[in-house]
């Protein structure tokens, strides 16, 4: 017997268990139920980690326990000397990532938002493809087709832009398509707005969400791009990620916590923002 | 059309061209002729083999248990839709803004040598167990943390469209639980379920970063073709292994997401 089968013979309906037990409430129902222990299971499992490495990094010595020999601040401060210089790299090159995030993205968003043309559905699944090709796979291919690139921290760039632009694109489009937006656009024109004035009042204003989600997401991408950086960034300088990467491998549990609290700081705020600026995107791991 | 121009020069630079090195690398020898040698040999190698089953293990089954865990999850704050609900769709997003590393630390913090399990567990009952960050299960953990958020964020979406009607009939009909997901919930949600198994296979089979930090002992293939660039110093073998990686999560991608749309028709 399928249960969908059941509820639409009116025989079933009549019996006396359909009559005599009244519908549950949804809270109490162990289907809800089910989902409600999942929920908090997964919340937990996303959640636990990130006291515990705040509790890690402010015990002065982690291996005899919690706060084993009391709180410190030692090595939050150890930590950030470790990373303050990559941590300012980085900044540095996800903002040029941005730039030229914004320089490709947004008229490509445009285009694809309102335009129709042939090889379009090729052109929207650009969107899928950092996740469809390995950050690997990407920089291995740019450090075999462009070694001369490297020492400059161009192919870092590069790869940091092939990466996030995707992730632009798709934010920015939806919010261009909007047809109220089209609407406002068409109302300007009629008062004679010009093209380049229309799109500073009008256009930006009315994205400024999307714009502002873009922006969060490729800057944080960026700040923890380890994947494609890793073939590509020169001895000179390290980005962060490469830098947190070598702490995990070499340094003791402590510092490379505290090195890790700093990054969630920088990080983790933004991300709750983007969720309520619009939701998150999907990046690799 | 021009406004494509920028997207059209960074796809062709930066994605096709580069691509395309690494497929004539993988298939050139010495002189300049091609061949499927390489292709052939990794195919044939004992230890390649054995990291593609590792990391397809690793893949499905973190998949499997983020299904089993986030669909019903979902059902749950799609239906209570409250403050707190938001706030825990909110606090599952959270590891799809670390990168893999990050994860990887966090199973070390976690299961390390002294990592907080070990640790407490000698403290409170006298040894130490739970060291198991560098183990298969310390991947597994990694590569379920990062693939909670994206079956999540796949999945609840589509959670709407199951009729709470249905749900609720199926359960005054006498149906228990297990059941109605059998043949309800799971039913009407599998054209999301199977874009969401897509996107977390695709994303476990390229994960670098987070097996990079666990990589002491089990190997996958990101890590191989790391090794072989930068230890080996074999480009060609690197580049064989990329083609043979980025066919697989391709597949995995456009494969089990038809598979989804086929079965909704």
């Amino acid at each position: 017997m399928t249960t969908p089968d059941a509820m639409t013979t009116p025989d079933a309906m009549t019996t006396p268990v359909a009559m005599t037990t009244p519908v549950a409430p949804p809270r109490k129902d162990p289907v809800v139920l089910i989902g409600k222990i999942c929920a908090w299971l997964a919340v937990l499992i996303c959640l636990l980690p990130i006291p515990l490495v705040i509790a890690v990094a402010t015990t002065r010595s982690w291996r005899q326990g919690f706060w084993a020999g009391g709180f410190t601040l030692h090595w939050l401060s150890e930590g950030w000397g470790r990373i303050a210089g990559n941590f300012g790299y980085s900044l540095q090159v996800a903002v040029g990532v941005l730039l030229i995030d914004l320089a490709i993205g947004f008229p490509a968003a445009w285009l694809l938002a309102r335009r129709r043309f042939r090889g379009r559905r090729l052109a929207s699944a650009i969107t899928t493809m950092p996740i469809a090709i390995p950050g690997i796979a990407l920089a291995l291919g740019l450090i075999l087709t462009y070694p001369g690139l490297r020492p400059s921290g161009m192919l870092l760039v590069a790869g940091h832009v092939l990466y996030t632009t995707p992730f632009l694109i798709g934010t920015l489009t939806p919010a261009l398509g909007n047809p109220k937006l089209r609407e406002l656009e068409q109302v300007a024109v009629t008062l004679g707005s010009p093209g380049p004035h229309r799109l500073l009042t009008v256009t930006v204003p009315s994205i400024r969400t999307a714009l502002l989600a873009a922006t969060i997401l490729v800057l944080t991408l960026s700040l923890g791009e380890f994947n494609v950086s890793f073939f590509l960034f020169t001895p000179i300088e390290q980005p962060l990620p490469v830098e947190l990467y070598s702490g995990y491998v070499t340094n003791r549990l402590e510092i490379a916590a505290a090195s890790t609290v700093w990054f969630l700081i920088m990080v983790v705020p933004a991300a709750v923002v983007l969720e309520l600026a619009g939701g998150a995107k999907v990046g690799q791991a | 059309m021009w406004l494509g121009f920028p997207l059209l020069v960074m796809v062709a630079c930066l994605l096709l061209w580069p691509l395309g090195v690494i497929a004539v690398r993988s298939l050139t020898f010495g002189t300049g002729h091609l061949s499927l040698r390489r292709y052939a040999d990794v195919l044939t190698d004992g230890d390649y083999l054995r990291s593609f089953l590792i990391t397809s293990l690793l893949a499905v089954l973190s998949t499997v248990i983020a299904i089993a865990l986030c669909v019903p999850a979902a059902l749950y704050l799609e239906r209570t839709r409250d403050r707190l609900s938001r706030l825990m769709a909110a606090a599952m997003t959270i590891p799809l803004s670390l990168p893999g590393i990050v994860i990887g630390f966090f199973v070390i913090l976690l299961f390390g040598t002294t990592g907080v399990v070990p640790v407490t567990a000698r403290q409170v009952f006298g040894n130490s167990f739970g060291q198991l960050a560098y183990t298969f299960t310390g991947l597994l953990i990694g590569y379920l943390y990062f693939n909670i958020p994206r079956v999540i964020l796949v999945v609840r979406g589509a959670v709407a469209e199951v009729s709470p009607e249905a749900i609720d009939a199926a359960r005054t009909l006498g149906a228990n639980p297990m059941h109605v997901y059998r043949r309800v919930i799971i039913p009407a949600l599998l054209p999301s379920i199977a874009s969401a198994a897509a996107l977390s296979l695709a994303t476990a089979f390229g994960a670098f970063g987070t097996a990079a930090t666990l990589s002491r002992g089990y190997r996958v293939v990101p890590l191989d073709i790391s090794a072989a660039f930068t230890e080996q110093f074999k480009p060609e073998l690197a580049a064989t292994l990329s083609v043979l990686l980025a066919i697989v999560t391709t597949a995995i991608l456009v494969g089990v997401g038809r598979l989804g749309e086929r079965r909704t028709r």
